[in-house]
């Protein structure tokens, strides 16, 4: 009960502390409504704060040019944010809202993939365009054309990330340590990585799954350690769960490298870690941070939140301007259907950092239905992030 | 083997004796003023705020900060005895309902003041200890150490301060301890400062070790929970027999067979406590 109560004031004060975004639009004549479903709170928190930012900047710029036009008419951009909490129970409760009560016909979310999972058929039964972050391989189906992706996952950029491993790390190199969070996100990552390891010629000699509520790591990096890896990959732990894995990892003396080809998240690594222990983290990047339209994004963000930005949020972006490129070819918001058809036809799009988007996915999923992003590696080195190279 | 097993007793007391100083606040409130504090786990997270905030933003040195925070805390749990609990005091339900509504309005002010990211606070000390074939972290060490000084300190306020001996008395029996003259209503507000600044005292203490963030006093209050259950509610030799039990046996599952385990195995143990002895293992037959 007590949790109950806390998601629910939780879920409301996020969406306070977002400022009640489009609020002042509310009453125009003509809304167009985004809902966005992430994880606002907890340890996943950057990630869903990423897609709410993404989508609302996006927004404002919009609006703040006059609205979207869509055939003849204007609309205002409204975005109604809510906290998953990386729990499928809390996503369908938030999607069912957005749909049911909230009139939403476009959601961007959720980004769990437990939630994703739990709420594809309510997306496909109210025919709303879902785009999540899932990085399930079960998120996009041939049976659910209304459900796309709005990035690249570990299916697409694990393997040239092991094998730019292979090329750049010394040849001793060759007991792996994998940890990943135990469900749906984490059980994907676990079988992938396992794989690629295998077939690029490392020996995964360990491997550990761990509750999300979890802050203390020794126990199963004492189990680990036990193997004597050369390297550890921390595949989708959540950014901060994933500093504090490094850090108690170098606590207990572990010298190797480390390596995170998953979920994105550098700065919390660092802030986690702290900027000692996280040097020489291998990190997966969605977006090259040297890159000038970073910073502004960056600034935008932490204007509007006060917070530090996820390189996530680059993909968001991009994810809503690729939606509203669409409905504005349909030509309408209302008909999914059309609109669902035009987004298959407006790539390849160009990303605000430059890269090119593409459509993609059928040889795995049965269907194209995810955008593909340009994929960056970077390391930690001083507690910054350099890009060194690219994950294509 | 030897240095697998003495690492997994290290790293359970380590986290055990925390888990002690939580479940002694959370036993001691309910054992004097029968309030199941469900807030408990926020006093946590705000003892863990207020160092970070003194430690880390403000630079103060460790020591001034961590007492600062310790007794920030345990004034802002006498305040909310005076002004909250005490209207309904004797209530057992009203007072749960309460605590459950002042732990959600705590976590929701800490998200709104400080973000939902979860941020490092500045670590006393660095490195690691060898202790013989094992290695234990200086700072999980430093805190066991503070946490068995405060075992102590609270040991000895109970035993040998009159107010101490004073709070025993009305967890016995209030009524008897109110004839020979002690009043209820400051042992009430005394109680819940020390419960808080107990729970405060191992927010602040694990701040630099942990991240800190608004929602991160929910675990440790549940595990506060396990740990007062297993040892009998009310019982405080029981919560630190609790409290160390579930530290080693979590830390034994975890480590040779996964934290998912391990989780399951401590509320498994909860579950058969209270089916063959549902006083827990100290607490008093009713």
């Amino acid at each position: 009960m007590k949790a109950n109560l806390i998601s629910a004031c939780g879920m409301l004060l996020a969406t306070a502390a977002m400022g009640l975004p489009g609020l002042s639009s509310a009453y125009a004549q003509d809304t167009l409504k985004f809902g966005v479903v992430g994880p606002m709170t907890g340890p996943g928190a950057q990630w869903g704060l990423a897609a709410a930012g993404g989508v609302q900047i996006a927004a404002k710029e919009v609006n703040d040019k006059g609205g979207l036009k869509v055939g003849d008419k204007t609309y205002k951009i409204e975005v109604i944010p809510y906290d998953e909490q990386y729990k499928a129970s809390v996503a369908i409760s938030a999607v069912q809202r957005l749909v049911n009560q909230d009139g939403v016909k476009f959601i961007f979310g959720p980004v769990s993939s437990a939630g994703t999972l739990a709420v594809m058929d309510i997306v496909k039964d109210a025919k709303a365009i879902g785009v999540t972050g899932a990085y399930s391989s079960k998120a996009l189906s041939g049976s659910n054309p209304y459900m796309f992706r709005v990035y690249s996952v570990a299916s697409d950029f694990a393997e040239p990330m092991v094998k730019w491993l292979k090329k750049n790390l010394p040849a001793d190199v060759k007991r792996v340590a994998i940890v990943n969070p135990n469900d749906e996100t984490g059980w994907d990552s676990d079988k992938l990585l396992t794989e690629l390891y295998g077939k690029h010629g490392y020996t995964v000699v360990g491997k550990e799954l761990y509750e999300r509520s979890v802050r203390d790591y020794i126990p199963i990096l004492t189990k680990l350690l036990a193997e004597k890896p050369d390297l550890i990959d921390v595949g989708t732990a959540p950014p901060g769960s994933a500093g504090l894995i490094v850090r108690q990892a170098r606590e207990l003396g572990y010298k190797g490298h480390i390596v995170k080809i998953g979920g994105s998240g550098p700065r919390q690594i660092i802030e986690g870690a702290g900027k000692e222990a996280a040097e020489g983290v291998i990190n997966y990047l969605p977006a090259d941070e040297q890159n000038p339209c970073y910073k502004r994004l960056s600034d935008a963000y932490n204007a509007m939140s006060g917070n530090q930005m996820n390189p996530l949020l680059v993909n968001w972006y991009d994810g809503a301007y690729i939606l509203m490129a669409a409905i504005q070819a349909a030509g309408t918001v209302s008909d999914t259907d059309k609109v669902r058809e035009a987004l298959t036809k407006v790539f390849p799009y160009k990303s605000a950092l430059g890269g090119t988007i593409r459509f993609g996915g059928h040889d795995i999923y049965g269907i194209h239905n995810e955008f593909l992003t340009p994929n960056y590696i970077g390391i930690i080195k001083n507690g910054d992030v350099v890009t060194v190279g690219t994950a294509e | 083997m030897l240095s697998l097993t003495l690492q997994i007793v290290l790293n359970g007391l380590t986290t055990g004796l925390v888990y002690v100083l939580m479940a002694l606040g959370f036993t001691l409130i309910f054992g004097i003023m029968r309030v199941v504090n469900f807030a408990h786990g926020e006093l946590y997270m705000i003892g863990a705020f207020a160092l970070t905030v003194l430690s880390g933003s403000l630079h103060w040195p460790y020591l001034p900060a961590i007492l600062c925070s310790v007794v920030l805390v345990g004034l802002l749990g006498a305040l909310l005895e005076r002004v909250l609990f005490s209207r309904v005091i004797g209530n057992e339900f009203n007072c749960m309902i309460l605590a459950l509504g002042v732990s959600i309005c705590l976590q929701s002010i800490a998200l709104i003041v400080f973000g939902p990211d979860e941020v490092g606070a500045p670590r006393p000390v660095t490195g690691v200890v060898h202790l013989g074939p094992a290695v234990i972290p200086a700072d999980r060490l430093f805190v066991g150490a503070a946490a068995i000084l405060l075992l102590v300190a609270f040991y000895l306020f109970l035993n040998k301060t009159r107010l101490g001996l004073m709070m025993r008395a009305v967890a016995q029996d209030p009524e008897m301890a109110a004839l020979h003259g002690v009043r209820p209503n400051l042992i009430h507000t005394a109680a819940f400062a020390v419960g808080s600044l107990l729970a405060g005292a191992a927010g602040a203490l694990m701040a630099p070790i942990y991240t800190v963030a608004p929602y991160m006093g929910e675990l440790p209050m549940m595990k506060a929970f396990i740990v007062v259950v297993l040892g009998g509610l009310g019982s405080l030799p029981g919560a630190v027999v609790g409290g160390l039990m579930l530290g080693i046996v979590e830390s034994a599952f975890a480590t040779m067979l996964g934290s998912t385990v391990a989780a399951l195995v401590a509320f498994a143990v909860v579950v058969a406590t209270i089916a063959v002895r549902p006083e827990g293992l100290m607490g008093r037959r009713a």
